[in-house]
């Protein structure tokens, strides 16, 4: 009984020598399509090549660029001005009106340099997850009976695409050799990618294009990490029977790609 | 390499611009969703300088459907459309009279919401007459 246990136990460990054996001289044995391509060159990898070389030069000045992952928490606040609005419709103010910094959220990634070894900067590209508070600046009344009221109703939940450019400048604060204080500040692009209710594309106030101006400050530990405080204010790109000014601040962490992973 | 980014360009522009635009239907969509199948009771009316108030009261009220029909509390029954002319918002009812007879009634709408509804009906001749509506 013990022999025979004794056998299956070799004959299984063989059988499994032999099937490793066997698969890794079945992934040895390259067919001949295979074996002239492994010697050419592929088309797509040698595009790359050609457009990371052309990047290269073009951008020399452009130096120590370090990709990192980014997320953070949006407060956001919007300035609605609905004097251009024409169209006999209320929204009671109190049930639309709520003043306040609503929580969203965004994540992307960012790429920090260098450029002519003096002027630092950052470059990132991100996804906001927008919940706005909505601060309506016109109220209207129908006497007898309709007290307060606005126009329009803003969307205040939106998911834009955005784009920043940031100038970085080193602050002379504490050990500059381990922390780094920057303060930076630079335009941003946002577009709305989620669709526009119907009650905001009424008079032509629909706007999907929003510019900013963004200051902030950003704590680098070591290299580690760098946590940041930003505030955007932003305007309407085109323009708009309803201005809207959005306030955010964006408090995050990023952290270098090549430690993740 | 740069009919590529040509192409890509013209992609991008076209999905910016093309993406949810303002249409004729627009407005009117927006308040016929704010109008339909409600019952909205009158408050008050205003003819000139005369306020008569039925806050309270069991009063007159009327719906407008989602079908394009309407009935009021009186029995009349019809059909309506929203409509913007010259860009006034109006509500066009055609009604059938006791005697069968057709008739059209239009209102022009000063505000509507999805509580608060303010008609003023249209007239030829003399002061025509504010109606403020409540959706309970």
């Amino acid at each position: 009984m013990r022999s025979t246990r004794l056998f299956s136990n070799k004959f299984l460990l063989l059988f499994s020598i032999v099937s490793i054996a066997a698969s890794s001289l079945t992934a040895q044995t390259l067919t001949k399509r295979q074996q002239d391509s492994a010697y050419l060159l592929n088309p797509g990898q040698e595009r790359i090549r050609k457009i990371k070389k052309s990047l290269a030069k073009k951008f020399v000045n452009f130096v120590g660029n370090d990709v990192s992952l980014f997320g953070n928490l949006v407060l956001s606040k919007q300035n609605i001005n609905d004097n251009g609005v024409t169209a006999p419709i209320n929204y009671l103010y109190n049930t639309v009106n709520s003043n306040t910094f609503n929580s969203g959220y965004s994540g992307g990634f960012r790429i920090d340099g260098i450029y002519k070894e003096k002027h630092r900067y950052a470059l990132s590209f991100a996804v906001n997850r927008v919940a706005a508070g909505n601060n309506y600046k016109n109220k209207y009344s129908l006497s007898p009976f309709i007290d307060d009221f606005t126009h329009f109703k803003a969307d205040d939940k939106f998911t834009t695409l955005s784009i920043a450019a940031h100038y970085k400048k080193l602050l002379p604060v504490n050990a500059m050799n381990k922390y780094k204080f920057y303060a930076v500040f630079g335009p941003s692009f946002d577009y709305k990618i989620s669709s526009i209710s119907k009650e905001n594309l009424i008079n032509g106030a629909g706007n999907r294009a929003i510019i900013n101006g963004d200051l902030g400050a950003e704590f680098d530990n070591k290299g580690y990490y760098v946590l940041y405080a930003h505030y955007k204010l932003g305007v309407n790109m085109t323009s708009s029977s309803v201005p809207v000014q959005l306030n955010r601040f964006e408090i995050g962490m990023s952290i270098k790609a090549k430690d993740l992973f | 390499m740069k009919n590529l980014y040509i192409l890509l360009l013209a992609v991008i522009s076209f999905t910016i611009v093309s993406c949810n635009k303002e249409t004729a239907t627009t407005q009117t969509d927006v308040m016929n969703s704010m109008l339909t199948n409600k019952n909205w009771y009158l408050d008050y009316s205003i003819t000139g300088n005369s306020t008569k108030s039925y806050v309270g009261q069991s009063t007159y009220f009327v719906s407008y459907l989602k079908d394009g029909s309407t009935k009021d509390s009186d029995g009349l029954t019809g059909t309506y459309t929203v409509e913007v002319i010259n860009n006034e918002s109006q509500i066009h009812v055609q009604l059938k009279t006791a005697g069968g007879n057709p008739l059209e009634v239009i209102y022009n709408i000063l505000s509507v919401g999805e509580t608060k509804l303010v008609l003023s009906k249209v007239v030829t001749s003399g002061t025509a007459t504010q109606l403020y509506f409540t959706n309970k």
